[in-house]
């Protein structure tokens, strides 16, 4: 009876010491516990932190590599083949004067330009050709003379700042001392059409 | 006779002393246990406060990482790379017939000829690999001209797998056609200017 009159502040100070107890029995008894969890939640960040970082170095090295490969595939087009209308009359220019060099006089060349090259790429899984954005351009001379003389037109035109490829080469003998060499050299020009240069990424 | 029992109280008597006894303890219980607890509170706050902060820290730092990541994927993204890993695979090609030296070549071929058999034609053609596919056309004066170069080639590192195309008699000898392998001495550290290839299987996903 006399308890039943004093439920309400009983029940009151019964939650409150609940309550208490809770908090002292999550906080107070695990409390080395909470601090260990913490620590390690904070060097799990740390880990995850670092595999982000690691993860986004790789996607920068890429991204750099590519850029790289890009500035070296650009630098070829624009300086080594550069475009006709830039090269042509100093490549034809330089080839006469290496085989002047080596004392032997083309009495005639031949010249001949390629079609725009093509390459392959897939995209989507599709396969198509795309123009390459180049294209090749092909000389042919005949001289005659000795073999040390050929051999320092060849090699003048290995040495040249011209990008020339020896494509081919023939011989002949003309007589005792004189052999009759044929050389097919080839060059590529970059295209001039103003979609060129976008088409290169 | 029953006895009289007088009761003389104005209210009905009640012993509360157990009920204020156990208010008092319930009382004295919580105010501790509540003392400790705010104690309990303030140093697991104050002791974890640098740490939070830290983790804190890491995480807003996480979140730029993956913010500067997710741009450079964009960027990866974003660019042509079946075009790029293309391109460079023809430029490369170009360069390695452009840094190809004839004149080694030559010299390799001398030092395989024997004297009656002259060069009349070369023809090289460049693969994927390192070694280039020669077409070579001779003319001899003796018979088996032929077949010392072959056995020549043979005993030479720098020429593989030299097999025969033709053989025909001409005036004053014989003419005959080879293709051989031929891998060219690696030069001291160069790469012959080789753009590095760009392929799709670099990026990391």
């Amino acid at each position: 009876m006399i308890w039943r009159e004093k439920r309400t502040l009983l029940a009151i100070l019964g939650l409150l010491l609940a309550a208490n107890a809770g908090f002292f029995l999550t906080y107070r008894v695990q409390y080395q516990s909470r601090l260990d969890a913490l620590d390690a939640r904070l060097a799990q960040a740390e880990g995850t932190l670092e595999a982000t970082r690691q993860s986004r170095l790789k996607a920068e090295q890429t991204l750099q590599s590519y850029k790289k490969v890009e500035n070296d595939v650009l630098l070829v087009f624009d300086e080594h083949w550069s475009t006709r209308a830039r090269r042509l009359t100093a490549l034809i220019a330089e080839v006469k004067r290496l085989a002047v060099a080596s004392s032997l006089v083309p009495t005639s060349y031949g010249f001949s330009r390629g079609d725009t090259q093509e390459i392959s790429t897939v995209t989507s899984g599709k396969r198509r050709n795309e123009t390459l954005g180049a294209s090749e351009m092909r000389i042919s001379f005949s001289v005659r003379g000795t073999y040390a003389q050929t051999r320092r037109l060849i090699n003048l035109l290995e040495l040249s700042r011209q990008f020339v490829i020896i494509e081919a080469i023939s011989l002949s003998a003309a007589d005792a001392e004189t052999l009759s060499l044929t050389l097919q050299l080839k060059t590529l020009f970059r295209d001039e059409q103003p979609d060129a240069a976008a088409n290169r990424l | 006779m029953k006895p009289i029992h007088l009761n003389l109280a104005s209210r009905p008597y009640r012993d509360y002393r157990p009920v204020y006894a156990a208010v008092v303890a319930l009382s004295v219980l919580t105010a501790l246990l509540m003392l400790e607890n705010i104690d309990t509170y303030y140093r697991y706050t104050h002791e974890t406060r640098n740490t939070r902060a830290k983790i804190e820290k890491i995480e807003a730092e996480t979140q730029q990482e993956r913010q500067r990541e997710e741009m450079s994927q964009q960027r990866i993204k974003g660019l042509d790379l079946g075009r790029l890993s293309a391109q460079t695979k023809y430029v490369n090609a170009q360069l390695s017939q452009r840094a190809f030296s004839w004149s080694t070549l030559l010299d390799e071929l001398e030092s395989v000829l024997s004297d009656d058999v002259r060069i009349l034609s070369i023809s090289p053609g460049f693969t994927d690999t390192r070694d280039v596919t020669l077409s070579l056309t001779f003319q001899t004066k003796s018979a088996d001209g032929m077949l010392t170069t072959i056995n020549q080639m043979n005993g030479d590192p720098q020429f593989k797998d030299p097999f025969p195309s033709n053989e025909s008699q001409i005036e004053g000898g014989y003419q005959f056609s080879l293709n051989v392998l031929y891998t060219p001495p690696t030069l001291p550290g160069g790469d012959d200017g080789v753009v590095r290839a760009a392929n799709k299987s670099e990026v990391a996903r």
